[in-house]
């Protein structure tokens, strides 16, 4: 083994003990990005990411303003010769809610056995550690990282990085290099390493259906005037039919049947249904015919509830006609999907389907994105999968994300790279719920695998520079 | 509309509508020949009580700003020491019209004011019903001021409760007074009940008339809650709705999911509930429920020229409301599906997440609260088992849906169109707001007015002094004073005139 990399990995070995610290340090900041209550927070994460970058050793660290919350840059150009990577990750969270089901409460975070418990421990708080660590294991063993190192850590992920964009076509300079590689995703198993090639896109909106001009009696007026609560139920329940398939016109538009090449690595996935769906509390699965459950969650499109309410839902009972009721929306896209596109003909339906009497108006909210998909042939994987498995011992699988992250599909677009996801989230670890957690051990072997990383990729500027 | 039992008594034709081209002198309901000895000292005394009673407006704005000012909303736990002082209140505003026995009744609930004159064991016993708790104010931001900080403007009192029901609650306690003060007692025996739990829809209330039979005996109820046609079209309300309720539970996986790792195979409850609740009605407006309309009679001939009589301007009101249109059951007026028609409607919904923004969730759990209005013929119990039955048939694959029934069923009642007592109302009113009121239904429950007459065996004439427009349930709500002005001379003359009235 090369001696500068063994001496990176015995840094890793001496130090992780102490990263745990780092993370309760990091996760008890709210920077839920959701909430403009938490602005603040979110301001305090940014800061908290840039002087950490600045201890990891990063010679240039930077937060620069957006219309929204700041993205923190941090770049090591070691030798324009050498191959550079552009890192991602995010420092925001979502809400916590419900707080009544956590065990502790969400920003103290706390260890129980071996787990680091916290909202944002995994999702993504976590993860940037792992890469920066990785970086400064390097920096102590051999006074800089093995190739050019950019690190952007936005604040918007979980609003769907509504201004990445712009600051990606903004700062194209800035942020050049040859592969981006996201610290934002999951492994398929604590045991099973994993290299995520595709992820979902988002599209989100939110329906309001309105009807008299203010609450009324519902003795007074029940059987005589629009009930939106109603209404909104019959828009909603034609957004699907018998077999699962969305029903909304043009929605499949350009949505193509994912490849046999596709079909088989899903296939090949272990897969245990039945503990899998006792994990979630389920009898059995639903959704669309004709795919198998993993295919619904990774390479086919969704049209999803997230909220819905109207009316009274205090304790015991209000005699009221509601005049207006609110859903959330959400559809998951896959490669060939517009999300504008989707979105026009979601709201096309919402009117043809609106109850007469009612008035029913869409809300297009921040965070579309489109889906992206990695060529499976694409050399960074070789990479990867020889670095995770010297870590973990096998081969990882390949497998794809249900969920968005829309800065794979801008880092293509925008700044004509491919996106490598190295993440170490596992799917347990109860992102966006209650009581999420990252494994202290996950910390440790996520450090090696990257520092081990960044070390295969000296040398292979051309092969990676493929998008 | 049932009007069996007393036409034998009254003489008034079946099938006749009360009020149709009455006019004041016909009837005969409250003759006053027999009374010849007598007329001129009451009469004396009526006039006394009258002026008495016009004279104390100020008092009587001041007594509804005090109790409009204690928030004895009855839905909410938090609130449980304010409807106690609402109970003290009420009944020291009964001690100070000089009701000389009053308590305040326990219940497993909230307690039951009751007061009793009793003037004359010979003469006709009137059980008065009113309530003192208040909706909910719910929305805070649309209240023009304070739902419980009550202000007078314009000749109103603003506030959450003036209409429904503390207005019109102390008006029969002032006709008490004013006779009191005239004449050292009311003309006919008095037993005033007032409760704390109308808004849940009275869950005690029946329990508590069975246990207390004999204190609360009488020749005929009235109740002070409901409402008049208009400030200028005065009305009496013939019949309201029954209701029922039940709270739908929706769950799916055991805990909320990220809809980007799971979404597409795991069950989504929003909709399925959203599913279920789409099928509540079918095309046409009636309600899917099976077994939903079962028991239930058509609107008589009679009922329905009476209805269409009504001076309700349909585009008017639903201009006033912001409506394009009414929707509902076909084959029925607007008016007949407010009033003599059962109703099926979503009252809430919720699951998920409802804050700014989006977030990706998969909720586990999602819950809409379904309320019905009943007419006669329809049990509580057998809808709200229908209602379950259905729900389960109609919930999606992958769900499990559990119906809770909320308290507060109660029956709908329909006093008949030639009840005497109507007569005598109609009179009372006619000389006090000049005009002769006509019948209406009410589309709304009151749940007292069933109970007294399934337990006590009395029936419940409604002389409820507030007014449609009043905003009862909705934010700025209010009442106008000349209603406690006019509504006390009419109650004055009602006392009065009941107790020259047959009451069957």
């Amino acid at each position: 083994m090369d001696d500068r990399l063994r001496a990176a990995l015995d840094v890793i070995e001496a130090r992780s003990g102490g990263y745990a610290d780092d993370l309760a340090e990091f996760v008890r900041i709210p920077s839920i990005s959701t909430a403009p209550e938490h602005g603040p927070d979110v301001a305090a994460a940014a800061v908290w990411v840039a002087a950490r970058l600045q201890r990891a050793g990063f010679p240039e660290v930077r937060t620069v303003d957006t219309p929204g919350n700041a993205v923190v840059v941090g770049r090591w150009q070691v030798d324009p010769a050498l191959p550079t990577v552009v890192i991602y990750g995010h420092y925001d969270v979502q809400p916590a809610e419900p707080l009544e089901l956590w065990a502790s409460p969400p920003f103290e975070p706390e260890v129980r056995d071996g787990r680091l418990y916290g909202r944002g421990a995994s999702d993504d708080k976590g993860a940037v550690l792992v890469a920066m660590q990785a970086v400064e294991a390097w920096a102590s063993a051999a006074g800089a990282p093995p190739v050019n190192v950019t690190f952007l850590v936005e604040g918007e992920e979980e609003i769907g990085s509504p201004h990445l964009p712009t600051f990606l076509r903004e700062h194209e300079e800035l942020l050049a290099g040859d592969l981006a590689i996201s610290a934002d995703g999951s492994m398929l198993g604590v045991e099973q390493p994993s290299l995520t090639v595709g992820n979902r896109g988002l599209a989100g909106c939110q329906i309001d259906v309105t009807g008299a001009s203010s609450d009324l009696h519902s003795g007074m007026y029940g059987g005589v005037v629009p009930n939106p609560l109603e209404g909104l139920a019959r828009i909603l329940a034609a957004m699907h039919d018998d077999r699962g398939r969305i029903t909304v016109p043009g929605f499949y538009d350009g949505v193509k049947e994912p490849s046999q090449a596709v079909r088989d690595a899903i296939a090949a996935l272990p897969s245990d249904d039945a503990a899998e769906l006792a994990a979630v509390g389920l009898a059995s699965w639903t959704g669309e015919e004709g795919y198998s459950p993993l295919e619904r969650r990774w390479v086919r499109p969704t049209f999803e509830v997230n909220g819905l309410w109207g009316g009274y839902q205090g304790e015991g009972v209000k005699t009221v006609l509601p005049n207006a009721a609110h859903a959330k929306i959400t559809c998951r896209l896959v490669e060939g999907q517009d999300p504008d596109r989707v979105l026009d003909a979601i709201e096309a339906y919402v009117q043809q389907l609106t109850p007469a009497g009612l008035t029913a108006s869409i809300e297009r909210l921040p965070g579309k994105a489109r889906a992206y998909e990695m060529p499976l042939d694409h050399p960074s994987i070789a990479i990867a999968s020889g670095c995770l498995e010297e870590v973990y011992g096998k081969p990882p699988l390949l497998t794809w994300v249900g969920g968005t992250v829309p800065v794979a599909s801008d880092f293509r677009s925008l700044l004509g790279m491919g996106c490598l996801y190295f993440a170490f989230g596992e799917p347990d670890n109860q992102i966006h719920a209650p009581n999420e957690f990252f494994r202290l051990e996950t910390l440790r072997r996520g450090t090696l695998a990257t520092a081990r990383l960044l070390h295969a990729m000296a040398g292979q500027a051309d092969a990676l520079k493929r998008s | 509309m049932r009007g069996e039992g007393c036409e034998a008594r009254t003489g008034v034709g079946r099938g006749r509508v009360w009020g149709e081209g009455m006019d004041a002198g016909a009837g005969g309901a409250a003759g006053r020949g027999w009374l010849n000895g007598r007329r001129s000292v009451m009469d004396d005394a009526l006039t006394q009580a009258l002026a008495y009673a016009e004279k104390r407006t100020e008092d009587y704005t001041q007594d509804l700003l005090d109790f409009v000012a204690i928030p004895s909303v009855s839905t909410d736990p938090d609130h449980e020491q304010d409807i106690g002082a609402a109970a003290v209140w009420a009944a020291a505003r009964l001690q100070r019209a000089g009701v000389p026995e009053v308590r305040a009744i326990d219940t497993p609930g909230h307690p039951v004011v009751v007061g009793r004159w009793q003037v004359d064991p010979s003469k006709p016993t009137i059980v008065i019903y009113g309530h003192y708790d208040v909706q909910p104010p719910d929305n805070l931001d649309l209240w023009e001021t304070p739902p419980f900080e009550p202000e007078v403007r314009e000749g109103k009192v603003f506030g959450r409760g003036a209409s429904a029901s503390k207005g019109s609650m102390l008006v029969p306690i002032q006709a008490v007074e004013a006779w009191a003060s005239a004449a050292g007692a009311p003309p006919v025996n008095v037993t005033f009940v007032l409760e704390g739990e109308e808004v849940s829809l009275s869950p005690h209330l029946p329990t508590f008339l069975r246990e207390h039979k004999e204190v609360l005996g009488g020749d005929l109820a009235l109740s002070s809650d409901g409402a008049m046609f208009g400030a200028d079209a005065p009305s009496l309300t013939v019949a309201s709705r029954g209701n029922c309720g039940c709270e739908v539970v929706v769950q799916g996986a055991a805990t909320d999911l990220h809809s980007g790792a799971y979404g597409g195979p795991v069950p989504n409850t929003l909709l399925a509930l959203a599913r279920i609740l789409s099928s509540l009605h079918d095309m046409h407006g009636r309600v899917a429920v099976p077994g939903f309309y079962d028991g239930v009679h058509e609107p008589s001939e009679a009922v329905r020229a009476a209805i269409a009589n009504i001076p309700f301007d349909g585009a008017v009101e639903a201009k006033a409301l912001g409506l394009r249109s009414w929707i509902g059951e076909e084959g029925y007026t607007p008016q007949e599906r407010m009033w003599v028609r059962p109703t099926l409607d979503a009252t809430g919904l919720g699951g998920g997440y409802q804050g700014e923004g989006i977030k990706t969730v998969l909720p586990s759990e999602a819950r809409a609260k379904i309320s019905c209005r009943l007419v006669p013929g329809q049990d509580p119990e057998r809808i709200l088992g229908a209602i379950e039955t259905f729900v389960h048939d109609r919930a999606p694959e992958g769900v499990t849906v559990h119906v809770t029934r909320l308290p507060g069923s109660a029956r709908a009642y329909a006093m008949p169109l030639d009840h005497p007592a109507l007569e005598t109302a109609a009179r009372s009113i006619e000389a006090v707001y000049g005009k002769r009121p006509f019948p209406m239904w009410m589309g709304a429950t009151v749940p007292a007015a069933e109970q007294f007459h399934s337990i006590l065996g009395m029936w419940c004439l409604y002389y409820a002094f507030a007014e449609f427009d009043n905003g009862q349930h909705t934010p700025n709500e209010f009442y106008r004073i000349d209603t406690l002005r006019r509504g006390t001379a009419a109650t004055i003359r009602l006392l009065q005139a009941l107790e020259a009235t047959p009451l069957p």
